[in-house]
C-alpha cells in the first residue's frame, strides 16, 4: 500500500501517508467517536496529497503520521471541495 | 453549594441576536421622551424628559415609577424617541449598501434568475449537510453574481448604479446623468420590498432581522443606570456623555418636526435630517471615519455606545471577561524561609478584614461564640452573623457582643476572620501560566507584607524589590476543596511546559547545597544537631560519624542523605561537570558524578542540576515524581531549612578582593587585548587599502565590521576565560557560577578582566556625530575605542567614554525588554484566545467547543506533559537502573520470555514505548525477577501519565508557548550555520509562525542534494549556480544610447563566468519583441522597431531572466553532517523540486504556505511543528512538543493554514461573545444581529461573560437525574 502511494513527488519526508478509507471503515470511525464527518479535520480536494490519492468530496482520508511522541499516529481528514 | 443561602439560579441556554423592530420597541418602551431637558430648577426630573422617573431611579431611597423597586433592585427600563424622519443606523450601512445593490430597485427581488436562486439554495443545503454550517463564502458568491446583473431578471427593470459614501450617504447614478440622493425613507421602502426567501439566500435571518429595521424610526433611550448623572462636590450636576448626546438628538428632532409640520422648504428639512443623522451616528459610534467626532464643551471627544464596548477598557474586556472582586487583598511581598512551601504569610491586619463563612454546629459552637465575642477588631474574630432567616448582622455595629454570642444557634453562619490553615488563592501578575495563581494555606503573621517561601519565586517570577501580590479567599466549600485538591503549591511543582519541576531551590540554596555536600565539609556533633533540629528531623536514626578521633565528625553528604527518601537510586552528573573527554565516573576529580544509592548520597556534590528549580530529570524531580508531591514538599521544606541554617552557620560572601587578579594574569590579559587590537588595526588598514577579502553578499565595510566584531568578541572571551580560570573553586564567585546558583563566567570575566564590545542593534556603536561616535575621535576612526569596545573591567571602573558607550548598550537592553514584553504579551493573548476552548474528551480526543475533532489523541500519545517525565510517559532507563540495583540476583530472563511478556501488555502501551521497552530490557539483561517487577510497573506509570478527560489542553499549550516568549531575544537577525546568512529567529520568528504570514521576513530554503551531487563541493556548487536567479542586470551593464535611440548591453565576461552563463545562452535569452537585436563581440545593441519609451525598455531588458529559479536571491554551499547542501536566500519550493540534482525528499523551506501548496496540509502541519520547535530550541527553551503540536493542529485543522488571531482561528469561533471580547467587537455583534446567530456558551470566554461554569476541567462535570416516570 505504502509504496504505491508514495510515488515520486510525494516521497518528501514531511508528507505522511494518505489513504482513502472504505465507507465501512468510515462508518466505524464515525461511530467510535460519535461524530458527523463534518466534525473531522478537513482536507481540500485541491490539496496536493488529496489529488494524489484521488480523493473526492465526502471521502475520509486516513493519515499515518510519524510521531515524535507515539512513534506512529493516525489521523483522519474529511475531504471537501474548496 | 455555598454555605450562604443562595437563590436558586437559572442557567442561560443561549442568546439569540437580532434587530429590534420599531413596533416591538414601542411595546417595550415605558416612556416616550419628548423634552430635551433633564431636571427642572428644583432638581426634580422632568416628566417625559431624559431623566423621567419611569426609567428607574438613581436616588437612594426613591422608588422606580415603573416597577416600584428601589435603585438596588430595579433593573432599569428603556424609553424611546419617535424620530421625525427615518435615520440610517451606522453599523448596518455597509449591509444596507449590499442589499441595495443585490436587489431590484423596482420589485425588490434578488437580482438573480429564479433557477440560479434555487441552485444556490440547493448548494447551501448540501453545504449545511456536509459541514453543519454555512460558510460566508457562498453568500459572498451570491453577492458577487447579483451585483453584476444590469437588469432585473424578474421585472426587467434596468438597474442603476448605487453609490455609497461613508458613513451613511447613499446615491443613485441616473441614466441620463446626474445623481439622485437616496433618503433613508426611500431606502426603507426598498428594503421593505425584499422577500424573506431572498434574504435567506443573502445570509440574513428575516425572522429576527428584517432589513427595514436597519433604518431607525424609533430610537431606544437607555435607562438611567446606563447613563447616571454625577453630582460634583460643588453641587453641580454633570450629565453622562450619552445623556448629552440624547439631548442633542431630541433638540434636532423637535426642530425638524416643527419645520416639517410648518411646511418648511425641502432644503431646510434635508439639512436638519442630515444633522439628525449626524447626531444619531455619533450616538452609536463616535469614531466613524469621514465625520468629525462629537465633542464635549471642553473639547474632549464623547464616549458613546461603541466606545463603551470596544477595546481594552471597554465593557467586554474590562467588565465582562474580568471583574473586580470582594474578599481580596494586595500588598508588598517579602521572603520567609521558615514557612512551608504551601503557606503564605498574611498580615494580621489583612486577616482581620477577610472572612470565610463557617456554619455553626453543635461541635464548634463554643469556638464560634468566641469569634463573635472578639468581634471585628480582635483577631480571631468575626465580621458578620447570618441568621436562619438570612438576616445579616454586622458585628461592627453591635455593642453587646456577648449577648449576641449567647444567642448563637447551630445553623447560623459566621463570617469569621481567616486564620491558619484556611485556603487562599495567591497570584502575581502577569499571570502567564497556571502556576501564577496557586492555592496556599494561610499563616497569620505580624507586620504588613505577604510572606512567601523562596522556592515559590520561580513560578510567580517574583522578587522582593517592591513586588506586590494579590490574594483571594474562596468562599464556598466547593471552591475551597477544589483549590485544595488542584491548586496547592505542592501539586504545581511539576510544570506542564516541560514535565519537570519549576518550584524548587534557587540562588543561595544551591550554593549552600554545594558547600554542604562537597568533600571537605565536616561537621561536629553540635553543628550536626543544630542542622538537624533546624530541618525538623524527627527520625531516631543518626548515621555513624565518618571521623571518630579526636572528635566525632560527620560529612555534609551524610546529613543531606537523611532527607532523601529511602530506596531512592539516582545517578547523574552535577553542574560542576567539566564534560571531560573521558568521564572517570565515580573517580571524578571534581566530585561531579552524583550517585545516590538506596537513599544515601554516596558520591558527588549537590547543586543546580540535582535539586535546582527549572531543571528536569534531577534528583529532586525523581523524588517528586516517584514518591509523590507530599514527599516532594517535605523534602523541599526540610532541605531549605537545613540549607538556610547551614549557610547562616558557615557564612557566604563574595568580597572585593576575590576579584583581584595576579599581576601575571593581568599581563596576560593585556597581551590578549593588545594582540586583538593589532589584528583589528591590520584589518582596518586592509580595508582602507581595499585589499580586504569580502564575504559573499556583503560590502567590504560590512565585511570589515563582521571581521572586527568576531576578533573583538574573541578578545573578550579569551580575557574572560583567563580570568575565570585563574580563580579556583574556593573563590565564592566561582562557586556561584559553577554550581548554577547565580551568574555566569561571562559575568566574572566582565568584573575582573575586560567588559568587551558594547553593541547597539547588534553592531558596534556607530551613531552620534558625523562619521564618529564622539568628538574625542577623528572622523572615520574605526579602531576599537572609537566604536565602543571597553578594555576596562567593572572592578577597575570605566573611563568616561567607556561609561558613555556602556550606557548606550544598557539603554538598548532596557528598550528591548519593554518592547519584548509587549510583543510576547500580545502573542500570548492571541494564543490563549485561539485555544481557550480546547479540551480532552472522554474518548481522549481533543475537541473544540462545537465538538470538532482537533486531535485524535492528545499529543498523539495521550500523555499529559505535566505528568510525564520530561516529555516521556515513563522513564524506562531510570526504572531499569533501579531494578538493576534492587534485583541483582537470580537467573537472567530469556529473550523469549521478555518478548512474550511485553506482547501480553502491549495493548495497554503505545507502540513507541513498547519497542523502547523491549530494546532497553534486552540490552541491559535483567534478571527474571526484575522483569516481572518492571513491566507491570511501567504499565502502571504509563496509565498514570495519561491525560484526564476535561483537561484544558488548549490553555495549557498557549501558556506553555507564550510564557517563555518573554524570555526570548528580540534580535531579528541571527547567524545560523553560515555566518553570512541572516535568518529571523527568536520571538519575531515565533510570532511570524503563529501569524501564518504570507511571506516570512527572511525566506530561506535548505536544499539537499541527490547522491550524485552531495559528495563534493564542486558538484554542489554547480547545482547552486543553476539555482540562483539571474537577470541581464546581474551579468551586464546596460545603458541607453539616446542618439541611436537604442539600448546597449555591455557584457561582462568575468560576471558571466562567475554565474556560469555561456554567451550563447545569454544571447538566446535576450529576445525582446519589437526590437532589432544586433549582437557583436562584447555587447548587444537593441533598437526598438517602433518608437517606445526607452527607460521602460531599459527596465524590461534589465529584468529579463537568464537562468535560475525566480525568488532565489543567493545560494550558499555548506557542509552539514558530512554532506554538501545548499542554503538559499529566497524560496520557491515548487520550482526547486524540479531542478536536476535536488533531493526531493528532504529539501525544505521556511515558508509554510509554500509547503502547504506544494506538499499539502499535512506537510504544512509537520513543518509548523518543526519550525516552531527549532525556534524554541535555538533559544534554549524547553517546551514539550505536544503543545506545539496542538497549535499546529488547530492552525491546519480546517484544510488550510489559519492564523492564530482575528483573521484565523479566533475569527472562526462560533461564539459571538467570544469573538466580540477578542478584537472586532462592533462588527461581530452587528453581523450576529443580521444573521440571527445564537450563542450557546459552549466555550470558555462566553461562559465567563454570562457568569456560568466554563465547560472545561471540573466545570465539565454535570449531574443528571432521570425524571420520575409515573
Amino acid at each position: 500500500m505504502s509504496d504505491r502511494n508514495r510515488s515520486k513527488p510525494f516521497k518528501h519526508r514531511l508528507v505522511p501517508i494518505h489513504v482513502i478509507i472504505s465507507s465501512e471503515e468510515a462508518r466505524l470511525l464515525l461511530d467510535k467517536f460519535r461524530i458527523k464527518p463534518s466534525q473531522l479535520p478537513i482536507i481540500y480536494t485541491s490539496d496536493p496529497m488529496a489529488k494524489h490519492v484521488k480523493a473526492k468530496p465526502g471521502d475520509i482520508v486516513k493519515i499515518i503520521r510519524k510521531s515524535p511522541t507515539a512513534g506512529e499516529a493516525i489521523a483522519y481528514r474529511y475531504v471537501i471541495e474548496r | 453549594m455555598s454555605l450562604l443561602e443562595e437563590e436558586p439560579f437559572k442557567i442561560i441556554d443561549g442568546i439569540k441576536f437580532g434587530i429590534l423592530s420599531p413596533n416591538d420597541f414601542r411595546k417595550l418602551s415605558v416612556v416616550e421622551v419628548q423634552m430635551a431637558d433633564t431636571y427642572d430648577e428644583d432638581g426634580v426630573p422632568i416628566t417625559s424628559g431624559l431623566m423621567d422617573g419611569r426609567f428607574g431611579t438613581l436616588e437612594p431611597r426613591q422608588r422606580c415609577k415603573t416597577c416600584g423597586n428601589t435603585a438596588a433592585r430595579c433593573p432599569g427600563h428603556f424609553g424611546h424617541i419617535e424620530l421625525s424622519v427615518p435615520v440610517v443606523h451606522v453599523g448596518f450601512s455597509k449591509l444596507i449598501y449590499k442589499l441595495l445593490r443585490v436587489t431590484c430597485r423596482n420589485c425588490g427581488r434578488l437580482l438573480l434568475a429564479e433557477n440560479i436562486i434555487i441552485e444556490y439554495k440547493e448548494k447551501m443545503a448540501i453545504q449545511e449537510q456536509m459541514l453543519g454550517t454555512l460558510s460566508n463564502q457562498i453568500f459572498k458568491e451570491v453577492e458577487k453574481k447579483a451585483i453584476k446583473s444590469q437588469t432585473c431578471p424578474h421585472c426587467a427593470t434596468k438597474q442603476l448604479k448605487t453609490k455609497f459614501s461613508k458613513p451613511t450617504t447613499f446615491q443613485e447614478e441616473l441614466e441620463e446623468g446626474g445623481i439622485n440622493r437616496l433618503t433613508p425613507s426611500m431606502i426603507r421602502e426598498r428594503l421593505e420590498r425584499i422577500s424573506n426567501d431572498d434574504l435567506k439566500v443573502c445570509g440574513l435571518d428575516p425572522d429576527v432581522a428584517r432589513p427595514e429595521w436597519m433604518i431607525l424610526r424609533v430610537l431606544p433611550v437607555p435607562p438611567v443606570y446606563v447613563r447616571p448623572s454625577i453630582t460634583l462636590e460643588t453641587g453641580i450636576r454633570s450629565e453622562d456623555d450619552l445623556t448629552h448626546k440624547l439631548v442633542d438628538i431630541l433638540r434636532i428632532n423637535q426642530r425638524l418636526r416643527e419645520n416639517i409640520e410648518a411646511g418648511a422648504p425641502a432644503l431646510i428639512v434635508q439639512d436638519l435630517s442630515e444633522l439628525l443623522q449626524y447626531h444619531i451616528t455619533t450616538y452609536f459610534d463616535n469614531e466613524v471615519s469621514g465625520i468629525p467626532p462629537a465633542r464635549h464643551r471642553s473639547g474632549r471627544a464623547l464616549k458613546t455606545l461603541s466606545q463603551r464596548l470596544k477595546g481594552k477598557e471597554g465593557r467586554f474586556r474590562s467588565n465582562l471577561s474580568g471583574k473586580r472582586v470582594d474578599f481580596s487583598a494586595r500588598t508588598v511581598i517579602s521572603p520567609d524561609s521558615n514557612l512551608d512551601i504551601n503557606e503564605v504569610g498574611v498580615p494580621i491586619e489583612i486577616a482581620k478584614r477577610l472572612t470565610v463563612p463557617e456554619r455553626v454546629t453543635q461541635w464548634n459552637i463554643e469556638k464560634m461564640k468566641n469569634y463573635v465575642i472578639n468581634g471585628p477588631n480582635n483577631y480571631p474574630g468575626a465580621l458578620y452573623i447570618v441568621r436562619h432567616d438570612g438576616k445579616r448582622l454586622r458585628l461592627e455595629f453591635v455593642t453587646e457582643r456577648e449577648k449576641i454570642a449567647e444567642a448563637l444557634q447551630p445553623g447560623f453562619i459566621i463570617e469569621r476572620h481567616i486564620g491558619n490553615e484556611d485556603i487562599v488563592i495567591f497570584n502575581r501578575q502577569p499571570s502567564l501560566h497556571r502556576m501564577s495563581i496557586m492555592a496556599h494555606k494561610v499563616k497569620v503573621l505580624p507586620y504588613k507584607t505577604f510572606r512567601l517561601h523562596l522556592c515559590t519565586c520561580p513560578p510567580y517570577n517574583a522578587d522582593f524589590d517592591g513586588d506586590e501580590m494579590n490574594l483571594h479567599v474562596p468562599q464556598s466549600v466547593e471552591s475551597q476543596t477544589e483549590a485544595r485538591l488542584l491548586m496547592m503549591v505542592q501539586d504545581q511543582i511539576l510544570t506542564p511546559r516541560y514535565g519537570g519541576p519549576i518550584i524548587g531551590p534557587i540562588r543561595d540554596y544551591i550554593t549552600a547545597a554545594y558547600v554542604l555536600t562537597k568533600k571537605s565539609t565536616k561537621l561536629n556533633r553540635m553543628e550536626m544537631c543544630r542542622l538537624l533540629s533546624a530541618a525538623n528531623y524527627s527520625e531516631k536514626f543518626i548515621p555513624e560519624p565518618i571521623v571518630k578521633e579526636p572528635e566525632q565528625l560527620w560529612s555534609g553528604k551524610q546529613i543531606f542523605s537523611l532527607f532523601i527518601p529511602d530506596g531512592l537510586n539516582y545517578v547523574s552528573k552535577s553542574n560542576l561537570c567539566q564534560q571531560c573527554a573521558e568521564c572517570e565516573y565515580t573517580n571524578c576529580p571534581n566530585d561531579a558524578y552524583v550517585v545516590v544509592k538506596n537513599g544515601v548520597l554516596e558520591r558527588g556534590v549537590i547543586d543546580k542540576s540535582s535539586i535546582g528549580a527549572e531543571k528536569s530529570e534531577s534528583l529532586y524531580h525523581r523524588i517528586v515524581k516517584d514518591y509523590g508531591t507530599e514527599s516532594g514538599r517535605k523534602f523541599l521544606n526540610s532541605m531549605c531549612k537545613l540549607l538556610t541554617e547551614f549557610i547562616t552557620m558557615k557564612g557566604f560572601t563574595y568580597s572585593l578582593d576575590e576579584l583581584d587578579l595576579s599581576k601575571k594574569v593581568l599581563k596576560k590579559i593585556d597581551k590578549i587585548i593588545n594582540k586583538g587590537a593589532l589584528k583589528v588595526s591590520d584589518l582596518i588598514s586592509d580595508y582602507q587599502q581595499g585589499i580586504l577579502t569580502r564575504l559573499p553578499g556583503q560590502t567590504s565595510k560590512e565585511s570589515l565590521e563582521i571581521y572586527v566584531m568576531n576578533e573583538l568578541s574573541k578578545v573578550r572571551d579569551e580575557a574572560g576565560n583567563i580570568a575565570d580560570e585563574s580563580f579556583g573553586i574556593e573563590n565564592h564567585g566561582i562557586i556561584m557560577t559553577k554550581t548554577g546558583a547565580r551568574g555566569s563566567s561571562l559575568n566574572i570575566g566582565q568584573m575582573t578582566a575586560c567588559l568587551g564590545q558594547q553593541a547597539v542593534r547588534g553592531r558596534r556603536i556607530a551613531r552620534g556625530y558625523k562619521d564618529r561616535t564622539l568628538p574625542h575621535f577623528q572622523t572615520g576612526d574605526l579602531q576599537r575605542h572609537a566604536k565602543g569596545f571597553i578594555d576596562s573591567c567593572y572592578r577597575d571602573g570605566l573611563d568616561p567614554i567607556e561609561f558613555f558607550f556602556h550606557a548606550m548598550g544598557g539603554r538598548e537592553g532596557l528598550v528591548d525588554t519593554a518592547v519584548r514584553t509587549q510583543q510576547s504579551g500580545y502573542m500570548q493573548r492571541r494564543l490563549i484566545n485561539a485555544l481557550e476552548y480546547l479540551r480532552v474528551e472522554n474518548d481522549s480526543t481533543v475537541r473544540d467547543s462545537e465538538g470538532n475533532v482537533i486531535e485524535f489523541q492528545y499529543g498523539e500519545d495521550g500523555i499529559d506533559p505535566a505528568k510525564s517525565d520530561h516529555g516521556k510517559a515513563v522513564n524506562i532507563k531510570q526504572l531499569i537502573e533501579m531494578m538493576k540495583i534492587m534485583f541483582n540476583e537470580g537467573d537472567e530472563a530469556s529473550e523469549a520470555y521478555i518478548k512474550k511478556y511485553i506482547k501480553s501488555v502491549e495493548k495497554g502501551l503505545n507502540p513507541f514505548l513498547a519497542t523502547e521497552l523491549t530494546n532497553q530490557i534486552l540490552k541491559t539483561k535483567l534478571t527474571k525477577k526484575a522483569v516481572d517487577e518492571i513491566i507491570p510497573k511501567i504499565v502502571e506509570s504509563y496509565n498514570d501519565a495519561l491525560v484526564e478527560p476535561g483537561e484544558a489542553v488548549g490553555i495549557i499549550a498557549a501558556q506553555s508557548i507564550g510564557e517563555p516568549g518573554t524570555q526570548m531575544t528580540l534580535r531579528t537577525f541571527h547567524y545560523a550555520g553560515v555566518k553570512e546568512m541572516n535568518v529571523t529567529l527568536g520571538l519575531p520568528r515565533l510570532i511570524e509562525i503563529v501569524d501564518a504570514r504570507r511571506k516570512p521576513s527572511t525566506p530561506t530554503m535548505k536544499i539537499f542534494l541527490d547522491e550524485e551531487h552531495r559528495k563534493t563541493k564542486e558538484s554542489a556548487t554547480k547545482v547552486a549556480k543553476e539555482i540562483v536567479f539571474t537577470t541581464v542586470e546581474d551579468l551586464a551593464t546596460i545603458y541607453i544610447d539616446m542618439l541611436k535611440a537604442s539600448i546597449i548591453v555591455q557584457l561582462d565576461a568575468s560576471r558571466l563566468e562567475d554565474r556560469d552563463v555561456l554567451k550563447e545562452n545569454f544571447e538566446e535569452a535576450i529576445n525582446i519583441a519589437n526590437c532589432d537585436i544586433n549582437i557583436s563581440d562584447d555587447h548587444i545593441i537593441l533598437t526598438p522597431t517602433a518608437i517606445t519609451d526607452l527607460t521602460k525598455l531599459h527596465g524590461k531588458v534589465a529584468s529579463t531572466p537568464i537562468k535560475g529559479v525566480s525568488g532565489i536571491r543567493r545560494a550558499l554551499v555548506t557542509k552539514e553532517r558530512g554532506e554538501w547542501l545548499i542554503n538559499t536566500d529566497g524560496s520557491n519550493l515548487s520550482k526547486i523540486l524540479k531542478v536536476q540534482g535536488v533531493d526531493t525528499t528532504r529539501t525544505i523551506t521556511n515558508d509554510i504556505h509554500e509547503i502547504s501548496a506544494v506538499l499539502g496540509i499535512e506537510a504544512a502541519r509537520n513543518s509548523l511543528i518543526e519550525e516552531a520547535r527549532s525556534v524554541l530550541e535555538e533559544q534554549g527553551l524547553d517546551v514539550d512538543v505536544r503543545h506545539v503540536m496542538l497549535v499546529a493542529d488547530i492552525m491546519t485543522s480546517r484544510g488550510q493554514i489559519y492564523q492564530v488571531g482575528r483573521h484565523g482561528v479566533s475569527g472562526k469561533k462560533s461564539s459571538v461573545l467570544a469573538k466580540a471580547a477578542f478584537e472586532i467587537t462592533i462588527p461581530t455583534i452587528i453581523e450576529a444581529a443580521s444573521k440571527g446567530t445564537v450563542d450557546v456558551f459552549k466555550g470558555a470566554t462566553e461562559s465567563v461573560i454570562v457568569g456560568q461554569n466554563i465547560p472545561v476541567g471540573t466545570g465539565l462535570i454535570e449531574l443528571y437525574m432521570g425524571l420520575k416516570t409515573t
